[in-house]
C-alpha cells in the first residue's frame, strides 16, 4: 500500500475502526512515517470530541478513594522494584563478559596475523639465504665486497654472480631509505656511463637483498656501486653513493 | 507592512478566548509524572464526569464503568510521562485512554453478542452531573452535538458505532447491511465533516 492509501485510512484508525490486518499494516507504516503520525494526532483530537456527545455522569465518591489508595500501593511497590534485581546484576556481568571475550578474540586474531607475517618474512629470508649459499657454492661464481662510503660508514654488502650473470646482493648496516626512496645498484665499466641495476629498500634493521642480472659488458671487470634514488630506480644515478666496490 | 505591524497589537482570537484550563492540565500531568498524588487527585476531580460519562455510554453498567475508570486513572498515574503536549491536548489523551480501556472491557464482556446489540444502547438513564468542577462545560458539549447533528444519519451512525461500540469497519458493514467500501467512504466523510465543523473551535471541546 502507498503512503496516500494509509493517509486516507487515518480517520478510521483514529476511531480504532480498522480491521485487524489493516490496523497492523497501519501501525507498521506509522512507525516509519512522521507525516502520518502528525496526521493521526490531528484526527485523534476530532475523534476525542465525539466523547462530548455522551451525557456527563457522576461516579460514586468511593472511586476516588479506591484510586488514591491504589496509587499509594503502586508507589510503595515501585520502591521495591527500583533496586537492581539479581537478574540485572548477572546480565551486566554477562555483557561485561561478552565485551572481554570480544577483546580477547580480536587480540588473538591480531597475534595470529603477526605470527603469520613473521613466519612468512622468515621463510622468505631463509629461502634467500639458501639461494645465496647455492650461488656461492656454484663453480665459477664470483663474489665482490662493497664497502660503505662516508654516507654509510657501517654498511657492507656482498655481491655474488655466476657465469650466466645471475646475481644476488646482500647488504647490511644501511640507513633506512627515506619515504619514496630506494637503494639502486649500478654497474660501472671504465669511463662509460653507469649501467642501472635493480633497486631495493632495506628492512628496519638496515638489511636488504636484491636479485639482478649483471649486464654482459660488466661480467669481467666492473665496479659496483649503490646510490640512493627515487623509488623504482633511475636510468642514470642522481644520488650519493652509499656502497661501492674496489675501495 | 505597517498594517502587519499594527495587527500585532490587535487582540487576537486566542487572547479573547476564556482562560484555557489546558495549560493547568499540562502542568498537572507533568506533576503526576513526578509522582505527585495531589496532582492526580486534581486531574481526577476535573475529568471524572466526562470520562465516566463516556465509560457509561460504552459499557452501560455502573460497576463495570467505575472499575474501568479506576483502571484508567491507574494508567494515567503510571504513564503520565508518556503524555506529549506537542502531540495533543490533555483532554484528547485522557479521553483516548479511557475510551480505549472501555472498549477493551466491552470486548471482553460481550465478544459474541456485541455486534447484535450494538447501537441498541443510548445514553444511559442516569442522573446527569452538573458538577462545577467538570473540565467540560455544557456549551462545549453543545458545540459538538450541534456539529454531529449536521452530519447525515448515514455518516453519523458509523462514527457512533465505532466510537462507543468499538466496532471495526467490517463489523459496522455487517451490522448495517452495507457494503464495506460504502462504510469506509461514509466514515471518512463523517470524520472530515466533523473536523471542518470543529476546526478553529478547539477551545470549546479541547479541555
Amino acid at each position: 500500500m502507498a503512503h496516500e492509501d494509509y493517509k486516507s485510512m487515518i480517520p478510521a484508525h483514529a476511531l480504532s475502526a480498522l480491521d485487524a490486518e489493516e490496523s497492523r499494516a497501519m501501525n507498521q507504516h506509522l512507525s516509519q512515517c512522521a507525516e502520518c503520525r502528525d496526521e493521526l494526532a490531528d484526527w485523534e483530537s476530532t475523534a476525542a470530541a465525539l466523547a462530548l456527545t455522551s451525557d456527563p455522569v457522576e461516579p460514586s465518591p468511593q472511586v476516588r478513594d479506591r484510586i488514591m489508595s491504589a496509587i499509594r500501593d503502586d508507589k510503595s511497590s515501585e520502591k521495591v522494584v527500583q533496586f537492581p534485581s539479581r537478574r540485572n546484576v548477572w546480565s551486566s556481568f554477562g555483557s561485561l563478559g561478552a565485551i572481554a571475550a570480544a577483546v580477547l578474540f580480536v587480540a588473538l586474531i591480531v597475534w595470529i596475523v603477526v605470527l603469520w607475517q613473521q613466519n612468512r618474512a622468515l621463510r622468505h629470508e631463509i629461502a634467500q639465504s639458501a639461494e645465496f649459499v647455492k650461488l656461492l657454492t656454484t663453480p665459477g661464481t664470483k663474489t665482490t665486497e662493497l664497502a660503505g662510503t662516508t654516507h654509510a660508514s657501517g654498511a657492507t654488502a656482498r655481491l655474488a654472480y655466476d657465469k650466466t650473470g645471475h646475481a644476488m646482493l646482500m647488504a647490511s648496516g644501511l640507513p633506512p631509505a627515506p619515504q619514496g626512496k630506494e637503494y639502486q645498484l649500478w654497474y660501472i665499466v671504465g669511463s662509460k656511463a653507469p649501467m642501472p641495476g635493480k633497486s631495493f629498500a632495506p628492512d628496519e634493521t638496515g638489511e636488504g637483498t636484491l636479485t639482478d642480472q649483471v649486464p654482459p659488458d660488466a661480467m669481467d671487470s666492473a665496479v659496483f656501486a649503490i646510490t640512493l634514488e627515487p623509488a623504482g630506480g633511475m636510468p642514470a644515478p642522481t644520488g650519493e653513493i652509499y656502497l661501492r666496490s674496489g675501495l | 507592512m505597517s498594517e502587519g505591524a499594527h495587527g500585532k497589537y490587535l487582540p487576537t482570537a486566542t487572547s479573547l478566548r476564556p482562560e484555557p484550563a489546558q495549560d493547568d492540565d499540562i502542568a498537572l500531568l507533568k506533576a503526576v509524572a513526578t509522582r505527585d498524588e495531589a496532582a492526580l487527585g486534581r486531574i481526577y476531580d476535573r475529568y471524572r464526569v466526562i470520562l465516566f460519562g463516556v465509560l457509561m455510554r460504552i459499557l452501560n453498567d455502573r460497576a463495570e464503568a467505575e472499575d474501568v475508570l479506576q483502571e484508567t486513572f491507574l494508567q494515567v498515574w503510571r504513564r503520565a510521562a508518556d503524555f506529549d503536549e506537542k502531540r495533543g491536548r490533555p483532554f484528547t489523551w485522557l479521553v483516548t485512554l479511557a475510551r480505549s480501556r472501555g472498549i477493551d472491557r466491552l470486548r471482553t464482556l460481550a465478544s459474541r453478542e456485541r455486534v447484535a446489540q450494538a447501537g441498541a444502547k443510548e445514553n444511559p438513564k442516569e442522573e446527569i452531573s452538573d458538577a462545577a468542577t467538570d473540565a467540560v462545560r455544557s456549551e462545549q458539549r453543545g458545540v459538538v452535538n450541534k456539529a454531529l447533528a449536521q452530519l447525515p444519519e448515514e455518516q453519523k451512525r458509523p462514527l457512533m458505532l465505532a466510537y462507543f461500540d468499538g466496532l471495526t469497519q467490517s463489523e459496522i458493514a455487517a451490522h448495517l447491511g452495507a457494503p464495506l467500501g460504502t462504510v469506509k467512504t461514509r466514515m471518512r466523510a463523517g470524520m472530515t465533516k466533523m473536523r471542518e465543523l470543529l476546526s478553529g473551535r478547539e477551545e470549546y471541546f479541547g479541555y
